[in-house]
């Protein structure tokens, strides 16, 4: 039934994709995220008092016990590393020039981690448990964009 | 067949344009109402059953564990189920099976669309749909293939646009007393429909339902704790679904036999043997108007051909013999794919409990059908659901569905500038193979000439040819070459091309059935005036020269009326 392709030429191929870009809007919970952020320099989060926790960033309903939560609820900017790891290459697999290292942060009063750039880590190795601190861009700058927030940095007290 | 199985609570979103929610804060709105309705909490759900359309419509890979929390499924059993446009109704039937199985007890049921997020037209995540080698390179369309149905439909019955057109003003009108309803429109007459924009002809903007985003839940039961938690139990009687092949240039068009087969399942198993006198209401799939009228005859309500005659009479209008869409449908409440799907299942149990509010039909309604239709116009999903006679329908408090938005529908200002809005694109790219029957078959292109492949099994000449025949499942067994003329078994004049852009001047997609075979394929008419085209209509190939021919599809230029003998 199969025949074979003795020429690889012979092997004829259609090209195509699916010609649709998204535009994604943060929803009713998202946008109190990143208007605070942007306004305020603050983070909100959003406490389930019925589960005892505290998700950040701030959500709409409990994925737990499915309450209505409110986005009032500030968090960091203080926090502590999960994890990290640091990449030297690329999505295409090149070399970077400089590694980038990212972290998994839960901030202070939160159950939940985010994920962010690890800004100058430094000669010294980072170690999971340290704490770190939110790095904001100025009030000016801001746009309400998770890159509003242009990282952490190892908390003051941890350089001293 | 399994423990009985009972819709005790529903609930949905308004249907919109274009939602402030994610997502997921969609699908928690639906499925929080759904469980408030029977006073129920998602600790009581033994599971989730979840459906949404393909990832690309949002552009959310594994859209099913995006949404889970959403839906409930935090930490227990969720199954993703699709098949195209049928999924909303086929979550019911997963629902239905999880329950009857004895798997769970009670599930949670949610249908989630947002397709405001796809740039510039969700049309584009269908482009897909269509054969990569034979029919995406002569640029199609979604509306070509509802266009080509409905043509078909029309032509072989003889039947009028006017006639169809009133499926959407009914709904339209109905779809008013909706209190979730996107395009509800009380005062929209048939002339409204007849004057729309025509799109791809025989499809005019006010024929189609319109791009929305939104998420409908349902609580499933089974017999044990339904009365429990329920004083009036839907139960899900009877449940089908069936596939046709995805050939469809190979098939009829005029009647959805596959909707028919699916029917005849869920009938059987809900002990209906006279579905004109046993189903009360019934909520069939109308993307397009037309296609209300062909489910209808699907689901063997009408004879063949004589829905749009019934749709003119009033016989499915709310107060009418068979209530039909009194929701609002697709075409008034709003089509979030999926969504819209489990609304249809959602507005059964509203009605037969007695609480569609404005849009209750008069009587006592005991049984109801539901269906839905999709992926290459092939799938019937059914769900037949009904009340115990003893309990039946009337008395009860009247009450709409419980819709509760947070957020609002944005404007296009709104969002174009919403913050933390972030845009981007899939970028993948596909390359297809040609396999081995289409290989040789745009071999034969290239040489002029059109190749079929013979089964001996039941006895098809098939075009596209295939190396096995998908009906006796079996290896087909010789080449033949068939004729490069044929007759337009179906066409469609289109106006836009597939991000809603008006055409310059229209194209002329058909399918032609190809003499010598039993099949046929998409192309495109030519050298002939867009009105005189005629279904019936000879055609013939108009190749490109040698040496212009590459081994495609578009090595036949397109197909002209026959101008010599045959």
């Amino acid at each position: 039934m199969l025949e074979k392709v003795a020429r690889p030429g012979d092997v004829r191929r259609w090209h195509g994709g699916i010609p649709v870009r998204h535009r994604y809007t943060p929803g009713v919970a998202g946008e109190a995220f990143f208007e605070a952020l942007r306004t305020r320099g603050v983070l909100l989060g959003s406490r389930c008092e019925r589960c005892g926790f505290t998700y950040a960033p701030a959500r709409l309903f409990c994925e737990r016990c499915f309450s209505e939560l409110a986005p009032d609820t500030e968090v960091g900017p203080g926090g502590e590393l999960l994890s990290f790891t640091i990449g030297f290459v690329g999505l295409e697999g090149e070399p970077l020039d400089l590694p980038v290292t990212i972290g998994l942060v839960r901030l202070d009063g939160a159950d939940t981690a985010i994920v962010h750039h690890v800004l100058d880590p430094g000669d010294e190795p980072l170690e999971i448990g340290e704490r770190v601190e939110v790095v904001l861009r100025a009030e000016g700058e801001r746009t309400g964009s998770i890159l509003d927030i242009a990282g952490f940095r190892l908390a003051e007290d941890e350089i001293a | 067949m399994g423990r009985r199985a009972a819709v005790v609570g529903a609930g949905m979103t308004r249907f919109v344009r274009r939602a402030q929610e994610t997502g997921k804060e969609l699908a928690w709105e639906a499925a929080s109402a759904a469980l408030a309705s029977c006073g129920l909490t998602l600790d009581d759900m033994d599971a989730v059953c979840l459906t949404s359309a393909p990832d690309a419509f949002d552009g959310v890979h594994m859209k099913g564990e995006y949404l889970s929390d959403g839906a409930g499924a935090w930490g227990k059993p969720m199954i993703r189920t699709y098949v195209g446009g049928g999924s909303g109704v086929f979550a019911g039937i997963q629902a239905w099976y999880t329950v009857a199985s004895g798997m769970a007890d009670v599930v949670l049921v949610v249908a989630e669309e947002k397709m405001s997020s796809t740039q510039p037209h969700p049309q584009g995540a269908f482009l897909t749909i269509f054969d990569g080698v034979l029919e995406r390179p002569l640029g199609p369309n979604l509306l070509w293939i509802f266009a080509l149905e409905m043509n078909r439909y029309m032509t072989v019955h003889g039947l009028e646009k006017r006639d169809i057109a009133t499926v959407a003003v009914k709904n339209k009108r109905n779809a008013a007393d909706h209190p979730s309803a996107l395009l509800g429109r009380s005062d929209i007459t048939v002339e409204d429909v007849l004057a729309s924009e025509v799109l791809a002809w025989p499809v005019q903007r006010l024929d189609v339902s319109p791009v929305s985003d939104g998420a409908v839940a349902l609580v499933v039961a089974a017999e044990d704790v339904a009365p429990r938690v329920s004083d009036r139990p839907v139960w899900i009687q009877g449940v089908g679904w069936n596939l046709d092949t995805t050939y469809w240039t190979n098939r009829d068009l005029v009647f959805p036999e596959y909707v028919a087969d699916a029917a005849r399942m869920a009938y059987s198993m809900a002990g209906v043997t006279e579905p004109r006198k046993q189903i009360h209401v019934a909520e069939p799939y109308d993307p397009f108007d037309y296609k209300e009228l062909h489910h209808l005859e699907g689901l063997l309500l009408f004879d063949r051909g004589k829905a749009p005659e019934a749709a003119r009479d009033g016989v499915l209008d709310r107060d009418g013999d068979l209530p039909s869409c009194p929701s609002g449908g697709l075409l008034g409440v709003g089509n979030p794919i999926a969504a819209a799907g489990l609304m249809k299942l959602a507005e059964l149990f509203w009605q037969l409990r007695g609480e569609a509010g404005e849009r209750q039909v008069p009587g006592t309604p005991e049984r109801g059908v539901a269906q839905a239709w999709g992926d290459l116009m092939q799938v019937g999903t059914v769900v037949v659901m009904g009340v115990d006679p003893a309990r039946g329908g009337g008395g009860g408090e009247t009450s709409t569905p419980p819709a509760s938005p947070r957020g609002r529908s944005l404007s296009e200002e709104e969002f174009r500038s919403a913050p933390g809005a972030v845009e981007h694109a899939v970028d993948a790219r596909y390359e297809w193979d040609t396999g081995v029957a289409v290989g040789r078959f745009l071999d034969g292109l290239r040489a002029g000439k059109v190749l079929g492949r013979a089964c001996a099994g039941c006895g098809r000449v098939l075009v596209p040819p295939r190396m096995f025949c998908e009906r006796c499942f079996r290896q087909t067994d010789r080449w033949v070459e068939v004729e490069s003329t044929g007759v337009v078994q179906t066409f469609s004049r289109c106006h836009v091309s597939w991000d809603m852009q008006r055409l310059e001047s229209p194209e002329l997609p058909a399918v032609i059935a190809i003499d010598g075979s039993d099949g046929g394929f998409l192309h495109v008419l030519g050298e002939v005036d867009p009105d005189e085209v005629r279904i019936g209509m000879a055609v013939e190939a108009v190749w490109k020269s040698t040496s212009e021919r590459t081994g495609s599809i578009l090595d036949i230029a397109h197909f002209r009326p026959r101008q010599r003998e045959g």
